[in-house]
């Protein structure tokens, strides 16, 4: 019976972890993530937040990206909710699929947006692509885009640095 | 050659998003410019000017970010209305006029929110076009001669007017009649992006 009672109990232990994990973070915590993918894979990164409806509109998008691209891009999301709201962000990013590191910033905007990236004027969304080679900024928009945007982006990053013939 | 046309490609972007925007010391753009407002009256940006400055806010009737700061709004324009500076709030949406930021919605929104100050409409997102806006809220602030002092944010939190620290906007009025430089030109917030008419 004892053992029947640990296994259910380790079971829904695993159950109730989600594969997401929501991090409060700061610009600084966040570049240090996108930098363990240098040399290995490009980064978009995604500044969101659910009161934002073009945010919304573009996720499932971005989501089928991140499936195409895997082996070459690694996509982390950033909500800019309030921490007040991060159960609203988790709970959308769990209903997307999201899984593994995404990030819910926990800095003041000014010091946030600077930053993060000085041409980014705070509002949302938020793109940013970092070169796979340099892990350098080689792309960004601000607004919702399209797909095709998207990609023009995300091949950016990954042909970073690779000689096109 | 592909990766030189690339980083042509993102040069001419940053170039583009660099310039853009009104920098401090540059003149109020379009300022004669009438634009309707809610009460029924054009108004110019030169209308609208105070004897010590004019306070400009692009704003809008939905976005997140300008109903959590929307509680300053009257606050602001109260405080230093009697000091010599007015208050314009610009609603350059011309992409979303059919979805919530008609001439109608804004007469709305303005009643519930119960405005004291001029809610203008900017037909074409003409004015944001000039001043290089990009989201809303966002503040100009012009002093006397209608020159640019500070752009930004109202103060740095959105969310709880009693937790903030900065008053950014404030501060920058009151050293403009105090006389003394403004500590903090420019600053940043999260906001929503301003709905300019797709090309």
């Amino acid at each position: 019976m004892k053992i029947f009672i640990y296994i259910t109990y380790f079971f829904l232990i695993s159950c109730s972890n989600s594969k997401i994990d929501l991090v409060e973070a700061n610009a600084t915590d966040i570049k240090n993530e996108i930098n363990k993918f240098k040399g290995n894979k490009s980064v978009l990164v995604n500044y969101w937040a659910t009161t934002c409806s073009p945010c919304i509109d573009e996720f499932p998008m971005i989501m089928d990206l991140s499936k195409r691209y895997k082996d070459h891009l690694k996509i982390f999301f950033v909500s800019t909710d309030w921490i007040e709201d991060k159960d609203n962000a988790l709970e959308f990013l769990v209903s997307q699929n999201v899984e593994g590191l995404s990030f819910l910033k926990n800095q003041k905007d000014n010091d946030f947006i600077n930053q993060t990236n000085q041409n980014w004027s705070g509002a949302l969304p938020f793109t940013i692509v970092f070169g796979k080679k340099s892990g350098n900024v080689v792309d960004f928009w601000e607004a919702k885009a399209s797909e095709k945007r998207f990609i023009r982006g995300i091949e950016i990053g990954i042909n970073e640095g690779e000689l096109n013939e | 050659m592909n990766k030189i046309f690339n980083l042509m490609i993102i040069f001419t972007l940053m170039t583009f998003l660099q310039s853009k925007e009104l920098e401090i010391g540059s003149k109020i753009p379009l300022f004669a410019v009438k634009m309707d407002q809610v009460n029924g009256n054009p108004i110019s940006l030169k209308d609208a000017m105070g004897k010590n400055g004019l306070i400009v806010i692009f704003s809008c009737n939905t976005c997140p970010w300008v109903l959590a700061w929307e509680d300053r709004y009257n606050v602001i324009y109260k405080k230093y209305k009697d000091k010599g500076f007015d208050m314009v709030a610009i609603n350059s949406n011309q992409g979303t006029r059919n979805s919530g930021d008609s001439m109608s919605d804004m007469k709305k929104h303005a009643k519930k929110s119960k405005y004291e100050f001029s809610y203008t409409l900017d037909e074409g997102s003409k004015l944001a076009n000039a001043f290089g806006a990009s989201k809303t809220p966002h503040v100009y602030l012009f002093d006397s001669n209608a020159r640019l002092v500070y752009k930004g944010a109202i103060d740095d939190n959105s969310r709880n007017p009693k937790k903030v620290e900065d008053h950014y906007l404030m501060d920058a009025l009151d050293s403009m009649i105090e006389g003394k430089k403004i500590a903090q030109v420019s600053t940043k917030a999260i906001g929503c992006t301003i709905k300019y008419v797709d090309n």
